[in-house]
C-alpha cells in the first residue's frame, strides 16, 4: 500500500484555470519523490491537495489507504515545510518547534525531550530560545524543517523549502534534507522548480507541465529516455539542444544548411521525413570538418567554468515548432543579449574555443534524441533501443519500479 | 528580504540583558542613522521652512484650549472671568476645586461618580468593541463564506449613518427592551464599532499572513487556537489603535447618554459636565465654572494618559523572521 496515493487529482480554479490535470501517481513509504516543472505547472497546487490546504476538484488523494479529500489538514497526519518558512514570529524557537506537539496534547516531558532531539538533529540546540528575527536564512530553514520532523509525520510535503537560501547554503541544505529523510523515514513529496535539485534528491521525479504529468520515473531514466521534447529540454542542465531536421535516404541527417554524414543510419524511424533532433550538450565533441557527423557552428558566446566550458552557438538549423519551442527551463540561462544562439556545447574547459570563432562539433549518431516533430514524442533515445514511448498521458507505465 | 522600516538590531540573547531604557536608545539611534537626511529629500529650504512653520502653527492652534484649561484650572471664577486668560493669578485655588469635585455640590450630582460611569462604560463598550472588531475583523479578512463581501460593505455603510439619524428607532426599541437607564442601554451599541472592524479587517489582511495559517492547520491546531496563538498575537498593533478609538469614542459619547439615562447617577461626565455647563450658564451664584474646568481637565488626563502607554506598541516588524521573501 503506497503511503500517498493521487488518482486522477484536479484542480479548477473559480477562475476556470486548470491547475492540475488527471494527475496520478504514487508514493511508497520512505521514498523520496520530486515533483518538478517550471512556475505555474500545478506542483505547488498539488502539493497543497495533499496537505488540505486546497480543495481537490475532482479524483482522490488518499494517505495509507484513506481517501483524505474531504478530512481537514489537521487530521490527516501531515508535516509541511513552506517556501517562506511561515514561523510563527512571535514564538521562540524551542515553542515553534513544539507548537505541534502541543496542539496534539502531547505531555510536557515528552514534548520537551522530543524537541529537543529535533534540534540536536539539526544544529538547533543552541538557539532554541531566540525568535525567529534572530536567525539567519539558514537557521529559519532549519527551524521549519524541525517544526515538521517533530511531529514523527507518516507523509512529509516540502513546497520550494532551499528557494530563498543562496547558493551554496543551498547545496548544503539538499544533503541535510536527505539526511533529516532517511533519519525519520516517512514518504516525502518535494516540490521545486530547479532540476538539478530534482535530479540530485529523488527517488524518482515526477515531471509537470500545464498541470499534466508528462513523466514519472528514477532521475537517470528520465536523463537518459525522457519521452516527449518537454522532459528531454526540462531536465538536464544545460538543457538539449533540439532542432527540426530530416533524414536522408541514405540515414545521413540534414540539419539547416549542413547534412551530417554517419557511416550507418542513425535509426530515426522512417527515413526522408522530417524529425526533430536533440543532441546533449557534452555529446558534442571537438572535430574536425571531414569526421563524420561533423557540424560546423560559429561560437557567439562561452562561458568559462573552471571545470567545464559552455560554448552558445548557432548554427542556421530550425528550432521546434508548436509551443514547445517557447518552453525553456526557468533556471537556464537566458540569451546573451546580441548574441542569438540556438545552440550549447558542454566542452573541456581548455579547449580554447572563443567567441566569434567558428568551429566544427563531431556529432555521435548513437548520442541522438529523436522526437516526432507532430507530437513531440520521442520516437529513440540514445540507449540503441529504440523505444515506444506510451503518451504522456499514461507516462507513470513507462517508469520504473521504485528502488 | 525586504528592509524593514525599523531596521531590526536583534540583539544577541545570550548578551547581558540590557535594560530597556538602554535597548530603546540604540533602537532610536539605529532608527535616526537610517533616517533619509531632510537635506536630501530634494525640497528647496524655503519649501521646508514654510511647512515646517505650518505644522507649528497648528500645532499652536491644538495645544491652546489645552494650555488654557491648565491655566484656568488654578482660577476662582472671579479670576477666570476677569483675568488674562493665559495667564495665572492668586488665589491658587486647583486643590480647593479638585476637591469638590468629589462632593455633591448642587445636588445634581457628584463628578467622581460621572467619572466611573464613564470609566466602566469605556472599559465594558470600548474593550468589547475591540474584541468583536478583532473576531470580525479577522474573519471577514481571512475567511471566505456565502455573503462575505456584503456584510462587509454593510458595515461600511453603517460608517455613513451618524447616530442622530437613529435617535428616535433607538430610543423607541430602547424603550421596548427596557435598556432606558440600564448601563447596558450604554454598553451594547457601544461595542459595535464598525470602524473597528474595517480597520481590523485591514490590519489582519496585512499582518496575518495566510502561509501562516496554513502553517499551523498543518501543525493540528484548530481554528479558535489559531486565532488566539497565531493570528491575535500578530494583530496587537492594530488591536491597540482600535482600542484607543474605541475607549476615547465610549469616553467621549455625548448623544447616546443623554438619550437613555435620566437619571443623573448613571451620567458619564459628558452628559453631567452638560448639565453643569447649563445651570453655570442660568444661575451664576453656582460656582460652577471653575469645577468645569477643573472636571474637562481631569476628563481629558486618562485619554492622554492612555495614548502615551498604548503609543510605544505601535511598531512595525511584527514579522521580521516569519516569513522569507
Amino acid at each position: 500500500m503506497p503511503a500517498i496515493e493521487l488518482d486522477n487529482l484536479t484542480k479548477v480554479f473559480a477562475s476556470g484555470v486548470t491547475a492540475v490535470d488527471r494527475l496520478s501517481l504514487d508514493v511508497a513509504d520512505g521514498e523520496f519523490v520530486v515533483l518538478v516543472g517550471p512556475s505555474g505547472c500545478g506542483k505547488t497546487t498539488a502539493l497543497r491537495m495533499i496537505a488540505g490546504l486546497e480543495r481537490v476538484t475532482s479524483g482522490t488523494v488518499s494517505i495509507s489507504g484513506q481517501v483524505v479529500n474531504d478530512i481537514s489538514p489537521r487530521r490527516r497526519d501531515v508535516a509541511m515545510v513552506f517556501q517562506n518558512y511561515a514561523l510563527y514570529p512571535h514564538l521562540t524557537v524551542y515553542d515553534n518547534i513544539g507548537f505541534a506537539l502541543a496542539n496534539a496534547g502531547v505531555q510536557k516531558a515528552e514534548r520537551d525531550r522530543r524537541i529537543r532531539a529535533a534540534a540536536a538533529a539539526l544544529g538547533l540546540s543552541d538557539l532554541l530560545r531566540r525568535k525567529p528575527r534572530q536567525l539567519s536564512g539558514g537557521q529559519r530553514q532549519r527551524v521549519a524543517m524541525g517544526r515538521a520532523i517533530v511531529r514523527e509525520p507518516k507523509v512529509f510535503l516540502m513546497d520550494e523549502p532551499l528557494s530563498n537560501l543562496d547558493a551554496k547554503l543551498r547545496v548544503w541544505m539538499r544533503g541535510e534534507v536527505l539526511r533529516v529523510h532517511k533519519s525519520i523515514g516517512a514518504a516525502t513529496v518535494y516540490v521545486t522548480h530547479d532540476q538539478v535539485e530534482a535530479m540530485t534528491m529523488g527517488d524518482r521525479i515526477a515531471v509537470l507541465n500545464a498541470g499534466i504529468l508528462q513523466q514519472f520515473g528514477p532521475p537517470a531514466d528520465l536523463y537518459a529516455r525522457p519521452v516527449n521534447l518537454f522532459v528531454a529540454r526540462f531536465i538536464g542542465s544545460p538543457e538539449m539542444n533540439v532542432y527540426q531536421a530530416a533524414t536522408d535516404t541514405d540515414g545521413a541527417l540534414v540539419l539547416g544548411s549542413q547534412r551530417l554524414a554517419f557511416g550507418q543510419g542513425p535509426a530515426p524511424g522512417r527515413r526522408g521525413e522530417p524529425v526533430v533532433v536533440g543532441i546533449r550538450p557534452e555529446d558534442l565533441t571537438l572535430g574536425a570538418p571531414g569526421d563524420p557527423g561533423a557540424l560546423t557552428a560559429e561560437v557567439r558566446a562561452v562561458e568559462q567554468l573552471g571545470s567545464e566550458l559552455h560554448a552558445f552557438f548557432a548554427i542556421d538549423a530550425r528550432p521546434p515548432g508548436g509551443e514547445e519551442a517557447t518552453v525553456r527551463n526557468v533556471d537556464q540561462d537566458e540569451a546573451l543579449p546580441g548574441q542569438a544562439h540556438n545552440g550549447v556545447a558542454r566542452l573541456d574547459p581548455r579547449s580554447g574555443v572563443r567567441p566569434g570563432s567558428r568551429v566544427t562539433f563531431r556529432v555521435d549518431p548513437a548520442r541522438l534524441y529523436f522526437f516526432d516533430p507532430a507530437t513531440g514524442q520521442a520516437t529513440a533515445w540514445p540507449s540503441g533501443q529504440p523505444g515506444q514511448p506510451a503518451p504522456a498521458a499514461s507516462a507513470s507505465a513507462t517508469a520504473g519500479p521504485p528502488p | 528580504m525586504t528592509v524593514s522600516i525599523a531596521p531590526p538590531v536583534p540583539a544577541p540573547p545570550e548578551a547581558a540583558p540590557e535594560s530597556r531604557r538602554q535597548r530603546r536608545r540604540k533602537e532610536r539611534l539605529a532608527a535616526r542613522d537610517s533616517e533619509i537626511p531632510i537635506e536630501l529629500y530634494g525640497l528647496p529650504r524655503g519649501t521646508v521652512t514654510l511647512l515646517t512653520s505650518l505644522a507649528f502653527l497648528f500645532a499652536l492652534f491644538t495645544l491652546i484650549p489645552i494650555a488654557w484649561i491648565l491655566i484656568n484650572s488654578t482660577k476662582t471664577q472671579a479670576n477666570i472671568f476677569e483675568t488674562f486668560g493665559f495667564w495665572f493669578a492668586s488665589p491658587f485655588e486647583f486643590f480647593h476645586t479638585f476637591g469638590l469635585l468629589f462632593q455633591n455640590v448642587d445636588g445634581y450630582g457628584t463628578y467622581i461618580q460621572w467619572f466611573g460611569n464613564t470609566a466602566l462604560y469605556a472599559v465594558l463598550g470600548g474593550g468589547g468593541a475591540t474584541a468583536l472588531s478583532a473576531f470580525a475583523g479577522y474573519g471577514l479578512a481571512r475567511f471566505q463564506f456565502r455573503g462575505s463581501r456584503l456584510v462587509f460593505f454593510v458595515i461600511i455603510a453603517a460608517l455613513l449613518v451618524p447616530i442622530t439619524a437613529l435617535s428616535i428607532p433607538l430610543y423607541l426599541t430602547y424603550a421596548k427592551a427596557h435598556l432606558i437607564n440600564s448601563i447596558w442601554g450604554m454598553v451594547l451599541p457601544s461595542m459595535v464599532s464598525p470602524i473597528g472592524v474595517y480597520l481590523m479587517r485591514t490590519y489582519a489582511s496585512i499582518s496575518v499572513p495566510r502561509e501562516l495559517l496554513d502553517a499551523a492547520r498543518i501543525d493540528g491546531a484548530g481554528e479558535l487556537r489559531i486565532f488566539f496563538r497565531v493570528a491575535l498575537p500578530l494583530m496587537v498593533p492594530g488591536l491597540l489603535t482600535v482600542l484607543l478609538i474605541n475607549v476615547v469614542t465610549v469616553w467621549n459619547n455625548y448623544f447616546l447618554p443623554l438619550l437613555i439615562f435620566n437619571i443623573n447617577t448613571k451620567y458619564p461626565l459628558t452628559v453631567g459636565l452638560g448639565l453643569w455647563s447649563n445651570r453655570a450658564v442660568n444661575s451664576g451664584d453656582a460656582n460652577l465654572y471653575p469645577m468645569l474646568v477643573v472636571g474637562a481637565l481631569v476628563t481629558i488626563i486618562p485619554l492622554i494618559a492612555l495614548f502615551l502607554i498604548l503609543q510605544r506598541y505601535w511598531r512595525g516588524g511584527m514579522l521580521l523572521g516569519s516569513i522569507a521573501n
